[in-house]
């Protein structure tokens, strides 16, 4: 089968930015876009609260994915009452998932695109702005009043600055959540640990004893081996990193970025020469040394991990709310006895919070010829509605009360109608809330409220929730926008700085590199462009302040 | 007499070709025992050769889903059609270019050779086929890829291996330019014109890169994309917010399954054309 690599798609977008470049119209005019001869179909006075319904039917063009699991069906009872309830029908491009960025890619960069082009992953477009393929949407944001007020409500005026290019602006909606989630912790044998009267760790601290106890009990095998190791790039135990990084206030794993915002200082530092790091490192050295932990968890597949919990060969692993439960008590089901649960993420030097950045999902792109119609506001007021106000939300999750569901999550008395499977809920129902009716579609249902989120958890994981709610968030870092040019140098550092810390990173933590050598280390990164990689970043910061 | 040589290297040799054998059977009867195991038995990596945990659920349910065989039935249509188209325009291309008085020739040859090292490019690509008015059209699968230039040269390379005199012949009795290519060359092409629908047949049979880009209706898509997309849902791992229970039990054996079903068709198709496709192959080699 043809697959295009990276190289030949970055080719075709540069080609599609030369391409349009050339036919550029000078300046970009966008600015205070003039919207008063586009209002055709658009609500008067729309605010939060109103119900969207354009004073005409409207059909708007749409990259619809289709989920493997719920193939796109035009006929889906979803759309048909999307349309009854807001006058607004799709004109849709299907496309599979297994390749949409790829389709999204090239028929954005063709000048081709639809208007709404959801489910795309910052910063994946930042690679058609240079050729004018999408708006910047944050140039039209106060048009869309659900929006304006949830950025306000929930206080994600730093997210979003986060996201801007260095004009300013962004150019991607992203989907909004109110609280951070955490989905990711460890899973432990609890089991294991009432029969050994150990307790639940806390922090990483009590995790380490908790680890002692375990191997003295069973002195023949290694009592963690974790999974999340095979994917590139990062070092391996991938999500053990990020959680650990994230307890001791840095990046590493899968949360891995180049600079990190040091509050303190009031500038950018690199992440892989932080104090913070070499602690992380530090951490899982001890384990791996004390044979705490097995060395294969930074290697091996995630197959072997599950196989060595599954047989009792190990009683710890990282896990999030679906492996818990699909995966790891699946495994276990054969031992009797066995248990397992996902335990509040133990807290690091940071204390009781939770990082503030995964408060953004994917969200949707505007391509430009959706300022070109004379429906352009009632497009955004539908989008403002369906995406952002919370009718619309709790519509695409869950349909149409007293037909898919029942009750309110107001009183806690929402109930899915019991014909109607989803996920783990009414297993043996006859119709299945996605495949058949086409909601709870990643599409449009994403983001909101912790009340919607919360009502599709299982008791066990709102429970793991309501723990992790207690902590308090922390403020995002300021961004540091490159420009393009810029980015292209950036792009070169990054890449040679992230091998060189992954590489070490296990070879510091298998101790095949002793710790002593850090501040080696630390020259090396620096010789390898770290220091003007930083020097750059608080440049852009600087820029990006005084514009503000 | 055999000499005890010839037949330990006979011995060898079947050794090491049964050894090939397996090597290239074994994948397609584990997808084939992979099929009909049951989900518990294909995660725990029990299954090899034989079927585990029997049962053709998997089967009713690919098979009771109506895109599957509207994508089956595309792709049979689109690769009948694509061939046919193909293999006319091939050969008349090959043919013409077999001939060494044409004046122009070496043009022609090099603008045919000029595409297999540069092309436009995907976008621009993409753009052509979508100011055609192509897109959503079976035309957009056929046309762009409608002359393979290696085919093109296998081809001609055929018929340039030709006796000459032959033609001569047909045009000493009367036959005009196209009744020579239909009644004298191309009855005595049988085994490169198999050779050309097999490799034709088989590539527009596997491609889902054409369909995939070039239609935006699923009723439209190829099997393959179909399948691709099947796959990676099955190894993409689940979305976090919207896993659906039976996805997750049969995502395991659904693969096999329909690699199988695909599969099936263009492999039944390759023992009635195979001695044409060897001899064709070697035919079109001798001569560079």
């Amino acid at each position: 089968m043809v697959q295009l690599s990276r190289r030949q798609l970055l080719a075709a977008a540069g080609a599609a930015t030369v391409a349009s470049l050339a036919g550029c119209d000078s300046g970009d005019g966008a600015d205070s876009a003039d919207v008063n001869d586009k209002k055709a179909g658009s609500m008067d006075g729309f605010k939060v609260g109103d119900q969207f319904k354009a004073t005409e039917p409207l059909k708007f063009s749409i990259m619809m994915l289709s989920n493997q699991n719920y193939p796109f069906k035009p006929d889906w009872p979803m759309l048909t009452e999307l349309t009854k309830r807001t006058n607004v029908s799709f004109e849709p491009t299907a496309v599979p998932g297994s390749d949409y960025n790829q389709k999204v890619s090239v028929v954005v960069s063709a000048g081709n695109a639809p208007q709404i082009i959801p489910k795309t992953y910052h910063p994946a477009e930042e690679a058609f702005i240079a050729g004018g393929a999408i708006l910047p949407v944050s140039d039209y944001v106060h048009l869309m009043p659900h929006f304006t007020e949830k950025v306000q409500r929930w206080n994600l005026q730093g997210n979003l600055a986060a996201i801007s290019q260095q004009d300013g602006k962004y150019y991607l909606l992203p989907g909004l959540h109110e609280a951070v989630w955490q989905d990711y912790s460890l899973g432990m044998r609890t089991d294991i640990l009432e029969k050994h009267g150990l307790a639940v760790p806390a922090t990483w601290d009590d995790l380490t004893t908790t680890l002692r106890g375990l191997r003295k009990a069973y002195p023949d095998r290694y009592p963690f081996s974790d999974r999340w190791s095979t994917q590139k790039p990062g070092p391996g135990a991938n999500n053990l990193l990020g959680l650990l990084a994230a307890s001791y206030g840095t990046y590493a794993g899968w949360t891995y970025q180049t600079a990190y915002w040091d509050g303190g200082a009031g500038k950018f530092v690199l992440s892989g020469a932080m104090e913070q790091y070499k602690q992380v490192v530090q951490y899982l050295q001890i384990l791996v040394s004390e044979k705490l932990m097995d060395p294969e968890s930074f290697t091996q597949t995630d197959d072997a991990a599950r196989q060595k919990f599954a047989s009792g060969k190990s009683f710890v692993l990282s896990v999030n709310a679906q492996t818990v439960v699909n995966e790891a008590r699946l495994d276990i089901a054969k031992v009797p006895g066995a248990k397992v649960a996902k335990i509040p993420l133990p807290t690091g030097p940071m204390g009781a919070t939770l990082s503030g950045e995964a408060r953004l999902e994917n969200g949707i792109m505007l391509g430009k010829k959706a300022l070109e119609s004379k429906n352009f506001v009632a497009m955004l007021q539908f989008i403002d509605w369906l995406w952002y106000s919370d009718a619309g939300l709790m519509f695409s999750k869950w349909g149409i009360e007293g037909e898919t569901y029942t009750g309110s999550l107001d009183d806690g008395s929402f109930k899915l109608n019991p014909q109607i499977k989803w996920a783990g809920l009414n297993p043996s129902a006859p119709k299945n809330l996605q495949v058949d009716y086409g909601y709870f579609n990643g599409v449009f249902a994403y983001g909101g409220s912790t009340k919607i989120l919360n009502s599709q958890f299982s008791d066990e994981e709102k429970a793991f929730q309501a723990e992790m709610n207690k902590r308090t968030t922390r403020e995002v870092g300021p961004p540091h926008p490159f420009s393009p040019e810029e980015r292209e140098q950036a792009g070169l550092w990054e890449a040679a700085i992230a091998d060189h810390v992954n590489q070490s990173t296990l070879a510091f933590i298998l101790g095949k590199r002793p710790l002593s050598e850090w501040d080696a280390y630390v020259a090396e990164l620096k010789a390898k462009g770290g220091d003007k990689y930083i020097d750059l970043a608080n440049k852009a910061y600087d820029r990006f302040k005084e514009k503000k | 007499m055999v000499t005890r040589g010839y037949r330990a290297f006979q011995a060898v040799n079947a050794a090491v070709l049964t050894v090939v054998v397996v090597v290239t059977l074994f994948p397609f009867v584990n997808i084939l025992a992979r099929s009909f195991s049951g989900e518990r038995e294909i995660r725990s990596g029990q299954v090899s050769l034989i079927p585990r945990g029997f049962t053709a659920e998997t089967y009713r349910h690919v098979m009771s889903d109506s895109m599957f065989w509207t994508n089956y039935r595309n792709t049979v249509v689109y690769t009948v059609v694509a061939t046919l188209i193909s293999i006319v325009l091939t050969t008349c291309y090959a043919y013409v270019l077999s001939k060494r008085r044409l004046k122009g020739r070496g043009v022609l040859v090099g603008i045919a050779i000029f595409t297999m090292f540069f092309n436009g490019g995907l976008i621009p690509n993409y753009v052509l086929v979508s100011s055609l008015g192509l897109r959503n059209t079976l035309w957009a699968i056929v046309l762009p890829n409608a002359i393979s230039v290696f085919n093109l040269l296998v081809m001609k390379a055929f018929f340039e291996s030709l006796p000459v005199e032959l033609e001569e012949a047909a045009a000493v009795d009367g036959a005009s330019q196209y009744g020579t290519l239909w009644r004298i060359v191309l009855p005595l092409s049988k085994a490169i014109l198999a050779t050309m629908l097999l490799f034709y047949a088989v590539s527009f049979w596997n491609s889902w890169f054409a369909g995939f880009l070039y239609m935006d209706r699923q009723e439209l898509f190829p099997v393959t994309v179909y399948l691709r997309n099947l796959i990676a849902g099955a190894t993409a791992g689940v979305d976090q917010t919207a896993a659906s229970d039976s996805a997750l039990q049969i995502a395991a054996s659904i693969q096999a399954v329909t690699i199988v079903l695909t599969m099936l068709p263009i492999l039944l198709v390759y023992p009635f054309i195979q001695r044409y496709f060897v001899s064709g192959v070697m035919l079109g080699a001798v001569k560079g």
